[in-house]
Protein backbone atom coordinates (compact mmCIF):
# COMPACT_ATOMS: atom_id res chain seq x y z
CA UNK A 1 0.00 0.00 0.00
CA UNK A 2 1.46 3.25 -1.07
CA UNK A 3 2.11 5.88 1.96
CA UNK A 4 -0.27 8.75 1.98
CA UNK A 5 1.77 11.41 0.45
CA UNK A 6 2.45 9.32 -2.89
CA UNK A 7 -1.79 9.37 -2.63
CA UNK A 8 -1.98 12.91 -2.61
CA UNK A 9 1.12 13.29 -5.52
CA UNK A 10 -0.93 11.42 -7.63
CA UNK A 11 -4.48 11.98 -6.53
CA UNK A 12 -3.77 15.37 -6.64
CA UNK A 13 -4.59 15.80 -10.60
CA UNK A 14 -8.25 14.30 -9.54
CA UNK A 15 -9.01 17.09 -8.74
CA UNK A 16 -7.33 18.93 -12.18
CA UNK A 17 -8.61 17.21 -15.40
CA UNK A 18 -8.88 17.62 -19.24
CA UNK A 19 -6.56 20.61 -20.96
CA UNK A 20 -5.49 23.68 -19.81
CA UNK A 21 -3.59 26.67 -21.03
CA UNK A 22 -0.43 28.15 -19.66
CA UNK A 23 -1.79 32.25 -19.03
CA UNK A 24 0.02 34.70 -20.33
CA UNK A 25 -0.68 38.41 -20.24
CA UNK A 26 -0.50 38.91 -24.18
CA UNK A 27 -4.06 37.30 -23.92
CA UNK A 28 -4.97 38.14 -19.82
CA UNK A 29 -7.60 40.26 -20.80
CA UNK A 30 -9.36 38.42 -23.70
CA UNK A 31 -9.89 35.44 -21.36
CA UNK A 32 -10.80 37.97 -18.01
CA UNK A 33 -13.66 39.47 -19.86
CA UNK A 34 -14.35 37.82 -22.49
CA UNK A 35 -17.02 34.94 -23.09
CA UNK A 36 -16.18 31.46 -21.67
CA UNK A 37 -13.77 29.64 -23.14
CA UNK A 38 -13.49 25.67 -23.76
CA UNK A 39 -10.26 25.37 -21.31
CA UNK A 40 -10.72 23.52 -18.67
CA UNK A 41 -7.92 25.32 -16.11
CA UNK A 42 -4.76 27.73 -16.57
CA UNK A 43 -1.48 27.11 -15.32
CA UNK A 44 -0.04 30.20 -13.57
CA UNK A 45 3.68 31.05 -12.77
CA UNK A 46 3.09 32.31 -9.36
CA UNK A 47 6.85 34.26 -9.45
CA UNK A 48 4.55 36.53 -12.40
CA UNK A 49 2.41 37.58 -8.95
CA UNK A 50 4.13 37.03 -6.02
CA UNK A 51 5.18 40.62 -3.85
CA UNK A 52 3.14 42.16 -6.10
CA UNK A 53 0.66 44.50 -6.79
CA UNK A 54 -1.37 46.71 -9.22
CA UNK A 55 -3.55 45.24 -12.72
CA UNK A 56 -1.84 41.72 -13.32
CA UNK A 57 -2.65 40.41 -9.40
CA UNK A 58 -5.89 41.99 -9.52
CA UNK A 59 -7.00 40.10 -12.99
CA UNK A 60 -5.88 37.20 -11.66
CA UNK A 61 -8.41 37.33 -8.83
CA UNK A 62 -11.26 37.63 -11.57
CA UNK A 63 -9.57 34.70 -13.30
CA UNK A 64 -9.49 32.63 -10.38
CA UNK A 65 -13.50 33.14 -10.09
CA UNK A 66 -13.96 31.79 -13.34
CA UNK A 67 -11.44 29.15 -13.88
CA UNK A 68 -9.40 26.56 -12.17
CA UNK A 69 -5.90 27.47 -11.66
CA UNK A 70 -2.80 25.13 -11.23
CA UNK A 71 0.98 27.20 -10.31
CA UNK A 72 4.08 26.49 -12.08
CA UNK A 73 7.21 28.08 -10.67
CA UNK A 74 10.19 28.93 -12.40
CA UNK A 75 12.91 29.65 -9.48
CA UNK A 76 12.47 27.59 -7.16
CA UNK A 77 15.93 25.89 -8.23
CA UNK A 78 15.34 22.51 -6.23
CA UNK A 79 18.68 21.26 -7.73
CA UNK A 80 20.93 24.34 -6.67
CA UNK A 81 23.60 23.49 -3.76
CA UNK A 82 22.51 26.84 -1.95
CA UNK A 83 20.69 26.61 0.64
CA UNK A 84 16.64 26.76 0.17
CA UNK A 85 15.72 30.25 -0.33
CA UNK A 86 12.81 30.33 2.92
CA UNK A 87 11.75 34.04 1.97
CA UNK A 88 10.94 32.96 -0.88
CA UNK A 89 9.21 29.39 -0.14
CA UNK A 90 7.22 31.55 2.26
CA UNK A 91 5.75 33.99 -0.43
CA UNK A 92 5.39 31.04 -2.51
CA UNK A 93 3.38 29.58 0.16
CA UNK A 94 0.88 32.26 0.37
CA UNK A 95 0.66 32.86 -3.03
CA UNK A 96 -0.55 29.32 -3.52
CA UNK A 97 -2.68 29.25 -1.16
CA UNK A 98 -4.62 32.42 -2.38
CA UNK A 99 -4.64 30.62 -5.68
CA UNK A 100 -6.14 27.50 -4.18
CA UNK A 101 -4.13 25.40 -6.59
CA UNK A 102 -4.43 21.39 -6.32
CA UNK A 103 -0.34 20.54 -6.22
CA UNK A 104 2.31 22.92 -7.10
CA UNK A 105 5.45 21.84 -9.68
CA UNK A 106 8.90 23.18 -10.57
CA UNK A 107 11.85 21.92 -12.55
CA UNK A 108 14.07 19.06 -12.00
CA UNK A 109 17.45 21.48 -12.46
CA UNK A 110 18.83 24.16 -10.92
CA UNK A 111 18.70 28.41 -11.40
CA UNK A 112 20.70 29.69 -9.00
CA UNK A 113 24.51 29.58 -7.66
CA UNK A 114 26.43 31.52 -5.30
CA UNK A 115 23.07 33.75 -4.45
CA UNK A 116 22.76 34.53 -7.97
CA UNK A 117 19.79 34.14 -10.02
CA UNK A 118 19.95 32.91 -13.87
CA UNK A 119 16.26 32.49 -14.84
CA UNK A 120 16.75 29.42 -17.08
CA UNK A 121 16.46 25.75 -15.96
CA UNK A 122 20.20 24.20 -15.49
CA UNK A 123 20.66 20.67 -16.03
CA UNK A 124 22.02 18.63 -12.89
CA UNK A 125 24.67 15.63 -13.50
CA UNK A 126 22.78 12.42 -12.62
CA UNK A 127 24.86 11.15 -10.07
CA UNK A 128 23.93 8.69 -6.75
CA UNK A 129 24.65 12.33 -4.83
CA UNK A 130 22.27 14.48 -6.72
CA UNK A 131 19.34 11.80 -6.31
CA UNK A 132 19.22 11.46 -2.43
CA UNK A 133 20.31 15.57 -2.02
CA UNK A 134 17.52 16.38 -4.46
CA UNK A 135 14.91 14.16 -2.92
CA UNK A 136 15.57 15.40 0.62
CA UNK A 137 15.49 18.68 -0.58
CA UNK A 138 11.63 18.47 -2.68
CA UNK A 139 10.27 16.37 0.60
CA UNK A 140 11.41 19.52 2.64
CA UNK A 141 9.79 21.41 0.06
CA UNK A 142 6.53 20.00 0.40
CA UNK A 143 6.56 19.62 3.63
CA UNK A 144 6.85 24.24 3.69
CA UNK A 145 4.56 24.48 0.63
CA UNK A 146 1.47 22.16 2.25
CA UNK A 147 -0.27 21.39 -1.15
CA UNK A 148 1.50 17.90 -2.94
CA UNK A 149 4.52 18.66 -5.05
CA UNK A 150 5.85 17.88 -8.85
CA UNK A 151 8.67 17.81 -10.80
CA UNK A 152 9.25 18.44 -14.65
CA UNK A 153 11.84 16.76 -16.71
CA UNK A 154 13.48 19.66 -18.41
CA UNK A 155 15.14 20.25 -21.89
CA UNK A 156 18.89 19.95 -21.27
CA UNK A 157 21.47 20.90 -24.16
CA UNK A 158 24.72 19.38 -22.14
CA UNK A 159 25.05 16.80 -19.86
CA UNK A 160 26.51 17.84 -16.76
CA UNK A 161 29.43 15.91 -16.41
CA UNK A 162 29.69 12.17 -16.73
CA UNK A 163 26.34 10.91 -16.02
CA UNK A 164 26.52 7.91 -13.66
CA UNK A 165 22.80 6.73 -14.91
CA UNK A 166 20.66 7.27 -17.40
CA UNK A 167 18.34 10.60 -17.58
CA UNK A 168 14.74 8.42 -17.33
CA UNK A 169 16.81 6.96 -14.05
CA UNK A 170 17.29 9.91 -12.55
CA UNK A 171 14.19 11.72 -12.95
CA UNK A 172 12.58 8.04 -11.86
CA UNK A 173 14.69 7.80 -8.96
CA UNK A 174 14.37 11.49 -7.49
CA UNK A 175 11.07 11.20 -7.99
CA UNK A 176 10.02 8.15 -6.40
CA UNK A 177 12.78 9.13 -3.31
CA UNK A 178 11.17 12.20 -2.60
CA UNK A 179 7.29 10.75 -3.14
CA UNK A 180 6.49 13.55 -5.56
CA UNK A 181 5.06 13.37 -8.50
CA UNK A 182 6.26 13.51 -12.20
CA UNK A 183 4.93 16.22 -14.24
CA UNK A 184 5.69 14.93 -17.69
CA UNK A 185 6.56 17.45 -20.43
CA UNK A 186 6.66 15.52 -23.78
CA UNK A 187 8.22 18.25 -25.94
CA UNK A 188 11.17 18.23 -23.12
CA UNK A 189 11.27 14.39 -23.56
CA UNK A 190 11.64 14.99 -27.63
CA UNK A 191 13.74 17.90 -27.63
CA UNK A 192 16.35 15.65 -25.80
CA UNK A 193 15.54 12.59 -27.70
CA UNK A 194 17.32 14.23 -31.12
CA UNK A 195 19.79 16.33 -28.98
CA UNK A 196 21.16 13.56 -27.32
CA UNK A 197 20.11 10.89 -29.55
CA UNK A 198 17.68 8.31 -27.65
CA UNK A 199 14.38 6.90 -28.27
CA UNK A 200 11.53 9.08 -27.00
CA UNK A 201 9.35 6.02 -26.23
CA UNK A 202 11.80 3.82 -24.50
CA UNK A 203 12.72 6.59 -22.29
CA UNK A 204 8.91 7.13 -21.23
CA UNK A 205 8.37 3.47 -20.63
CA UNK A 206 11.52 3.97 -18.05
CA UNK A 207 9.62 6.58 -16.35
CA UNK A 208 7.18 5.86 -13.58
CA UNK A 209 4.20 6.86 -15.71
CA UNK A 210 1.79 6.07 -12.48
CA UNK A 211 3.13 9.19 -10.81
CA UNK A 212 2.16 11.57 -13.36
CA UNK A 213 0.43 14.10 -12.48
CA UNK A 214 0.33 15.93 -15.48
CA UNK A 215 1.62 16.52 -18.50
CA UNK A 216 3.46 19.67 -20.44
CA UNK A 217 3.07 19.59 -24.31
CA UNK A 218 4.53 23.06 -26.27
CA UNK A 219 6.54 23.81 -29.46
CA UNK A 220 10.15 24.17 -30.01
CA UNK A 221 12.72 25.58 -32.22
CA UNK A 222 15.82 24.00 -34.28
CA UNK A 223 18.75 25.54 -35.01
CA UNK A 224 21.18 25.78 -38.16
CA UNK A 225 23.42 23.51 -35.70
CA UNK A 226 20.71 20.74 -35.35
CA UNK A 227 20.18 21.55 -32.08
CA UNK A 228 16.68 22.23 -30.90
CA UNK A 229 16.09 24.83 -28.39
CA UNK A 230 12.89 24.49 -25.72
CA UNK A 231 11.36 27.94 -27.30
CA UNK A 232 7.89 27.12 -26.44
CA UNK A 233 7.57 30.08 -29.43
CA UNK A 234 6.08 27.71 -31.88
CA UNK A 235 3.22 24.96 -32.65
CA UNK A 236 3.73 21.42 -31.76
CA UNK A 237 4.64 19.29 -33.84
CA UNK A 238 3.03 15.61 -35.19
CA UNK A 239 5.80 13.47 -33.05
CA UNK A 240 5.17 15.48 -30.14
CA UNK A 241 1.08 15.07 -30.76
CA UNK A 242 2.42 11.06 -31.26
CA UNK A 243 4.25 11.23 -27.95
CA UNK A 244 1.29 12.67 -26.00
CA UNK A 245 -1.27 9.91 -26.95
CA UNK A 246 1.62 7.16 -26.12
CA UNK A 247 2.02 9.07 -22.51
CA UNK A 248 -2.20 9.01 -22.26
CA UNK A 249 -2.28 6.13 -23.37
CA UNK A 250 -0.44 4.69 -20.35
CA UNK A 251 -0.91 7.22 -17.41
CA UNK A 252 -4.89 7.61 -18.31
CA UNK A 253 -6.70 10.88 -17.44
CA UNK A 254 -4.19 13.26 -16.14
CA UNK A 255 -4.15 17.22 -16.93
CA UNK A 256 -2.60 18.11 -19.69
CA UNK A 257 -1.51 21.42 -20.69
CA UNK A 258 -0.16 23.40 -23.77
CA UNK A 259 2.54 26.13 -23.36
CA UNK A 260 3.33 28.94 -25.58
CA UNK A 261 5.75 31.74 -24.01
CA UNK A 262 7.39 33.39 -26.98
CA UNK A 263 5.92 34.49 -30.24
CA UNK A 264 2.26 34.18 -28.59
CA UNK A 265 0.16 34.10 -31.31
CA UNK A 266 -4.30 35.84 -30.61
CA UNK A 267 -5.97 33.62 -28.16
CA UNK A 268 -8.51 32.40 -31.06
CA UNK A 269 -5.21 30.75 -32.78
CA UNK A 270 -4.41 28.88 -29.49
CA UNK A 271 -7.34 28.00 -28.95
CA UNK A 272 -7.22 25.58 -31.98
CA UNK A 273 -4.08 24.11 -30.51
CA UNK A 274 -5.91 23.38 -27.52
CA UNK A 275 -9.10 21.78 -29.72
CA UNK A 276 -5.93 19.57 -31.58
CA UNK A 277 -4.76 18.70 -27.92
CA UNK A 278 -8.63 18.26 -26.51
CA UNK A 279 -8.78 15.92 -29.86
CA UNK A 280 -5.97 13.71 -29.23
CA UNK A 281 -6.92 13.15 -25.10
CA UNK A 282 -10.40 12.21 -25.99
CA UNK A 283 -9.53 9.54 -28.57
CA UNK A 284 -6.66 8.56 -26.03
CA UNK A 285 -9.08 8.53 -22.94
CA UNK A 286 -12.60 6.97 -25.19
CA UNK A 287 -9.59 3.90 -26.34
CA UNK A 288 -9.31 3.17 -22.86
CA UNK A 289 -12.61 2.81 -21.57
CA UNK A 290 -13.70 -0.95 -20.86
CA UNK A 291 -16.38 -1.47 -23.88
CA UNK A 292 -14.02 0.52 -26.64
CA UNK A 293 -12.94 -2.97 -28.12
CA UNK A 294 -16.07 -4.09 -28.34
CA UNK A 295 -18.51 -0.83 -29.41
CA UNK A 296 -15.46 -0.04 -32.25
CA UNK B 1 30.79 17.20 -7.12
CA UNK B 2 27.33 19.03 -8.09
CA UNK B 3 29.10 22.34 -6.48
CA UNK B 4 31.92 22.52 -8.41
CA UNK B 5 29.92 21.67 -11.54
CA UNK B 6 26.98 24.31 -10.76
CA UNK B 7 29.83 26.86 -10.26
CA UNK B 8 31.68 26.56 -13.55
CA UNK B 9 28.77 26.84 -15.62
CA UNK B 10 27.61 29.98 -13.95
CA UNK B 11 30.53 31.26 -14.62
CA UNK B 12 30.42 30.35 -17.82
CA UNK B 13 27.30 31.47 -17.98
CA UNK B 14 27.55 35.34 -16.37
CA UNK B 15 31.53 35.71 -16.10
CA UNK B 16 34.23 36.19 -19.15
CA UNK B 17 33.87 34.50 -22.28
CA UNK B 18 35.78 31.19 -23.47
CA UNK B 19 36.67 30.34 -26.63
CA UNK B 20 34.59 27.45 -27.73
CA UNK B 21 37.55 25.85 -29.56
CA UNK B 22 40.52 26.42 -27.02
CA UNK B 23 40.06 22.73 -25.12
CA UNK B 24 43.25 23.59 -23.21
CA UNK B 25 41.62 27.19 -21.85
CA UNK B 26 38.64 24.76 -20.87
CA UNK B 27 39.88 22.18 -18.66
CA UNK B 28 41.90 24.80 -16.76
CA UNK B 29 38.68 26.80 -16.20
CA UNK B 30 36.80 23.76 -15.04
CA UNK B 31 39.88 22.58 -12.76
CA UNK B 32 39.83 26.03 -11.55
CA UNK B 33 36.37 25.05 -9.87
CA UNK B 34 37.23 22.21 -8.33
CA UNK B 35 35.50 20.04 -11.26
CA UNK B 36 36.67 16.31 -11.37
CA UNK B 37 38.95 14.87 -14.10
CA UNK B 38 36.50 12.81 -15.16
CA UNK B 39 33.50 15.10 -15.23
CA UNK B 40 36.18 17.69 -16.59
CA UNK B 41 36.61 14.84 -19.29
CA UNK B 42 33.35 14.39 -20.11
CA UNK B 43 32.70 18.11 -20.46
CA UNK B 44 35.81 18.36 -22.72
CA UNK B 45 34.45 15.76 -25.03
CA UNK B 46 31.36 17.12 -25.31
CA UNK B 47 32.56 20.20 -26.12
CA UNK B 48 32.14 23.96 -24.53
CA UNK B 49 29.54 24.65 -27.15
CA UNK B 50 26.48 22.93 -25.71
CA UNK B 51 27.31 24.14 -22.42
CA UNK B 52 27.47 27.86 -24.61
CA UNK B 53 23.72 27.22 -25.24
CA UNK B 54 23.00 28.23 -21.85
CA UNK B 55 25.09 31.73 -21.63
CA UNK B 56 23.02 32.97 -24.62
CA UNK B 57 20.11 31.66 -23.03
CA UNK B 58 20.25 33.29 -19.82
CA UNK B 59 21.62 35.97 -21.15
CA UNK B 60 19.17 37.11 -23.64
CA UNK B 61 16.67 36.50 -21.06
CA UNK B 62 17.69 39.05 -18.80
CA UNK B 63 18.61 41.67 -21.33
CA UNK B 64 15.21 41.18 -22.58
CA UNK B 65 14.44 41.97 -18.77
CA UNK B 66 16.50 45.34 -19.00
CA UNK B 67 14.65 46.35 -22.55
CA UNK B 68 11.50 45.93 -21.49
CA UNK B 69 12.38 48.12 -18.47
CA UNK B 70 14.20 51.07 -19.66
CA UNK B 71 13.95 50.76 -23.68
CA UNK B 72 14.87 54.73 -24.44
CA UNK B 73 17.93 54.73 -21.58
CA UNK B 74 19.32 51.40 -23.81
CA UNK B 75 19.08 52.68 -27.19
CA UNK B 76 21.13 55.64 -26.01
CA UNK B 77 23.90 53.99 -24.30
CA UNK B 78 24.53 52.33 -27.24
CA UNK B 79 27.25 49.53 -27.06
CA UNK B 80 28.29 51.12 -23.70
CA UNK B 81 25.12 48.94 -22.43
CA UNK B 82 26.58 45.50 -23.56
CA UNK B 83 29.60 46.48 -21.56
CA UNK B 84 27.78 47.69 -18.69
CA UNK B 85 25.38 44.73 -19.03
CA UNK B 86 28.83 42.34 -18.93
CA UNK B 87 30.28 44.12 -16.50
CA UNK B 88 26.87 43.11 -14.02
CA UNK B 89 26.64 40.12 -15.09
CA UNK B 90 29.97 39.02 -13.90
CA UNK B 91 30.72 41.16 -10.78
CA UNK B 92 27.46 41.30 -9.40
CA UNK B 93 24.85 39.28 -11.29
CA UNK B 94 20.92 39.00 -10.72
CA UNK B 95 20.00 37.71 -6.90
CA UNK B 96 15.57 38.42 -7.38
CA UNK B 97 13.64 35.81 -7.91
CA UNK B 98 11.43 38.54 -10.23
CA UNK B 99 12.77 39.26 -13.40
CA UNK B 100 10.97 42.56 -13.21
CA UNK B 101 13.23 43.59 -9.98
CA UNK B 102 16.39 42.87 -12.07
CA UNK B 103 16.37 46.57 -14.05
CA UNK B 104 16.84 47.92 -10.10
CA UNK B 105 19.83 45.62 -9.08
CA UNK B 106 21.24 46.51 -12.74
CA UNK B 107 20.99 50.18 -12.31
CA UNK B 108 22.03 50.19 -8.36
CA UNK B 109 25.21 48.46 -9.65
CA UNK B 110 25.79 51.39 -12.55
CA UNK B 111 24.87 54.56 -10.02
CA UNK B 112 28.09 54.67 -8.66
CA UNK B 113 29.90 53.71 -12.05
CA UNK B 114 28.29 55.79 -14.46
CA UNK B 115 28.80 58.85 -12.33
CA UNK B 116 32.79 57.96 -12.70
CA UNK B 117 32.14 57.73 -16.63
CA UNK B 118 33.15 60.55 -18.89
CA UNK B 119 31.57 58.44 -21.68
CA UNK B 120 27.98 58.31 -20.34
CA UNK B 121 26.35 61.45 -20.80
CA UNK B 122 25.32 62.42 -17.05
CA UNK B 123 21.07 62.85 -17.96
CA UNK B 124 21.42 58.95 -18.70
CA UNK B 125 21.42 57.85 -15.31
CA UNK B 126 18.05 59.79 -14.63
CA UNK B 127 16.58 58.92 -17.86
CA UNK B 128 17.13 54.97 -16.93
CA UNK B 129 15.78 55.07 -13.35
CA UNK B 130 12.90 57.26 -14.48
CA UNK B 131 12.31 54.26 -16.66
CA UNK B 132 12.44 51.53 -14.79
CA UNK B 133 10.51 53.30 -11.87
CA UNK B 134 7.39 52.61 -14.09
CA UNK B 135 7.46 48.73 -13.35
CA UNK B 136 8.57 49.42 -10.11
CA UNK B 137 5.65 51.68 -8.99
CA UNK B 138 3.25 49.30 -11.29
CA UNK B 139 4.15 45.83 -9.38
CA UNK B 140 4.87 47.26 -6.11
CA UNK B 141 2.71 45.50 -3.59
CA UNK B 142 -0.24 47.26 -2.40
CA UNK B 143 -0.50 48.74 0.74
CA UNK B 144 -2.97 48.61 4.27
CA UNK B 145 -5.38 51.91 4.47
CA UNK B 146 -5.95 52.93 7.83
CA UNK B 147 -8.99 53.48 9.26
CA UNK B 148 -10.68 56.68 8.61
CA UNK B 149 -9.23 59.58 11.06
CA UNK B 150 -9.00 62.80 10.29
CA UNK B 151 -5.71 65.10 9.08
CA UNK B 152 -3.74 65.78 12.30
CA UNK B 153 -0.95 68.15 12.35
CA UNK B 154 0.82 65.54 15.16
CA UNK B 155 0.67 62.69 13.04
CA UNK B 156 2.25 60.95 10.23
CA UNK B 157 0.54 60.21 6.54
CA UNK B 158 0.52 56.80 5.24
CA UNK B 159 1.35 56.34 1.50
CA UNK B 160 0.47 53.59 -0.85
CA UNK B 161 3.18 51.26 -1.48
CA UNK B 162 3.71 52.20 -4.76
CA UNK B 163 4.37 56.10 -4.05
CA UNK B 164 7.88 56.98 -4.88
CA UNK B 165 9.64 60.28 -4.77
CA UNK B 166 12.39 60.91 -7.19
CA UNK B 167 14.70 63.86 -7.60
CA UNK B 168 16.65 64.32 -10.94
CA UNK B 169 18.80 66.78 -12.31
CA UNK B 170 17.62 66.60 -15.75
CA UNK B 171 13.94 66.76 -16.79
CA UNK B 172 14.00 63.28 -18.34
CA UNK B 173 10.06 62.61 -17.95
CA UNK B 174 9.63 65.18 -20.86
CA UNK B 175 11.07 63.20 -23.35
CA UNK B 176 9.50 61.81 -26.50
CA UNK B 177 8.53 58.11 -26.24
CA UNK B 178 10.15 57.38 -29.56
CA UNK B 179 13.53 55.04 -28.10
CA UNK B 180 15.08 56.48 -32.07
CA UNK B 181 14.87 60.27 -30.42
CA UNK B 182 18.16 61.48 -29.58
CA UNK B 183 16.39 64.91 -27.83
CA UNK B 184 18.93 65.72 -24.76
CA UNK B 185 16.58 66.70 -21.95
CA UNK B 186 16.87 70.14 -20.23
CA UNK B 187 19.20 70.85 -17.06
CA UNK B 188 16.64 71.46 -14.51
CA UNK B 189 16.35 69.98 -10.90
CA UNK B 190 12.80 68.34 -11.23
CA UNK B 191 10.71 66.78 -8.55
CA UNK B 192 8.01 64.19 -9.03
CA UNK B 193 6.01 62.23 -7.15
CA UNK B 194 4.82 58.85 -8.90
CA UNK B 195 2.29 56.66 -7.80
CA UNK B 196 -0.05 54.06 -9.20
CA UNK B 197 -3.51 54.59 -9.30
CA UNK B 198 -6.91 53.05 -8.56
CA UNK B 199 -7.01 52.13 -11.84
CA UNK B 200 -3.62 50.65 -11.81
CA UNK B 201 -2.15 53.00 -13.94
CA UNK B 202 1.20 54.87 -13.20
CA UNK B 203 0.77 58.19 -12.67
CA UNK B 204 3.69 61.11 -12.25
CA UNK B 205 3.05 64.30 -10.56
CA UNK B 206 5.45 67.21 -10.74
CA UNK B 207 6.57 69.17 -7.35
CA UNK B 208 8.28 72.19 -6.92
CA UNK B 209 11.21 71.83 -4.46
CA UNK B 210 9.36 72.96 -1.26
CA UNK B 211 6.52 70.79 -1.86
CA UNK B 212 9.01 67.45 -2.68
CA UNK B 213 10.49 68.12 0.23
CA UNK B 214 7.57 68.08 2.55
CA UNK B 215 6.65 65.15 0.77
CA UNK B 216 10.18 63.47 1.48
CA UNK B 217 9.62 63.90 5.12
CA UNK B 218 6.01 62.76 4.89
CA UNK B 219 7.39 59.31 3.50
CA UNK B 220 10.02 59.18 5.80
CA UNK B 221 7.24 59.12 8.37
CA UNK B 222 7.56 62.09 10.16
CA UNK B 223 4.33 64.11 11.25
CA UNK B 224 2.43 66.88 9.72
CA UNK B 225 3.91 69.42 11.46
CA UNK B 226 7.81 68.21 11.70
CA UNK B 227 7.55 68.05 7.65
CA UNK B 228 6.27 71.34 7.59
CA UNK B 229 9.02 73.13 9.74
CA UNK B 230 11.82 71.22 8.52
CA UNK B 231 11.22 71.46 4.95
CA UNK B 232 10.32 75.43 5.06
CA UNK B 233 13.70 75.68 7.46
CA UNK B 234 15.70 73.47 4.70
CA UNK B 235 14.65 76.13 1.89
CA UNK B 236 14.69 79.14 4.13
CA UNK B 237 11.02 79.97 3.81
CA UNK B 238 8.43 81.25 6.19
CA UNK B 239 5.78 78.08 7.08
CA UNK B 240 3.50 81.53 5.88
CA UNK B 241 -0.33 80.79 5.43
CA UNK B 242 0.27 80.07 1.96
CA UNK B 243 2.16 77.41 2.37
CA UNK B 244 -0.42 75.81 4.75
CA UNK B 245 -2.79 76.35 2.25
CA UNK B 246 -0.48 74.72 -0.28
CA UNK B 247 -0.13 72.24 1.80
CA UNK B 248 -3.74 71.22 2.21
CA UNK B 249 -4.20 71.35 -1.32
CA UNK B 250 -1.41 69.51 -2.52
CA UNK B 251 -2.11 66.71 0.40
CA UNK B 252 -6.08 66.66 -0.31
CA UNK B 253 -5.11 65.76 -3.91
CA UNK B 254 -2.86 63.39 -3.39
CA UNK B 255 -5.70 61.70 -1.29
CA UNK B 256 -8.11 61.58 -3.87
CA UNK B 257 -5.67 60.54 -6.09
CA UNK B 258 -5.52 57.01 -3.63
CA UNK B 259 -1.68 57.91 -3.15
CA UNK B 260 -2.86 58.89 0.46
CA UNK B 261 -4.37 56.29 2.80
CA UNK B 262 -4.61 58.16 5.78
CA UNK B 263 -2.77 59.63 8.86
CA UNK B 264 -0.42 57.17 10.61
CA UNK B 265 1.64 57.85 13.74
CA UNK B 266 4.59 59.52 13.32
CA UNK B 267 7.75 56.88 12.87
CA UNK B 268 10.80 57.94 14.68
CA UNK B 269 14.33 56.93 15.08
CA UNK B 270 15.50 55.92 18.75
CA UNK B 271 17.41 59.58 18.38
CA UNK B 272 13.72 61.40 17.75
CA UNK B 273 14.16 61.71 13.57
CA UNK B 274 11.67 60.60 11.34
CA UNK B 275 12.61 57.15 10.29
Amino acid sequence: MRKRSERDARTAHDTLAGVGLGLRWEFLEDVVDGPPLDVDFFEVSPENYMRRGGYYPAQLEKLRDRYRLVTHGLTLSIGATDPPDREYLTELRGEIARLGTPFHSDHLCFSSSGGRMLHDLLPLKFSEENVTRVADRARRVRDVLGVPFALENISYYAALGRPEMPEAEFVARVVERSEAGLLLDVNNVYVNSVNHGYDPYAFLRALPLDRVVEIHIAGHERRESGLIIDTHGAEVIDPVYDLLAYALERTGPVPVLLERDNDVPPLAVLLEEVARVRSVYSRVMRSLEPNHAESA
Amino acid sequence: MQKALESALTELVLGAPLAANDAEAFRAFLSRHGVTDDDARALVEQGLDRLLVYRSLVRDTLEHALEVAMPRAIARLGPLFDEYFSRFLAEHGPTTHYLRDVASEFLNFCEPLWANDGRIAPYLFDLARHEALRIVVAAAPPGQAEPDAALDLDAGLRFTEAARLVHYAYAVHELPDDVDDRTLPERRETHLFVYRGPDHRVRYLALTPLAASIVDHLLRGASLRRSLLAATAQHRTELSEAVLSGTARLLADLSERGAVLGPCRERLTPDGKPS
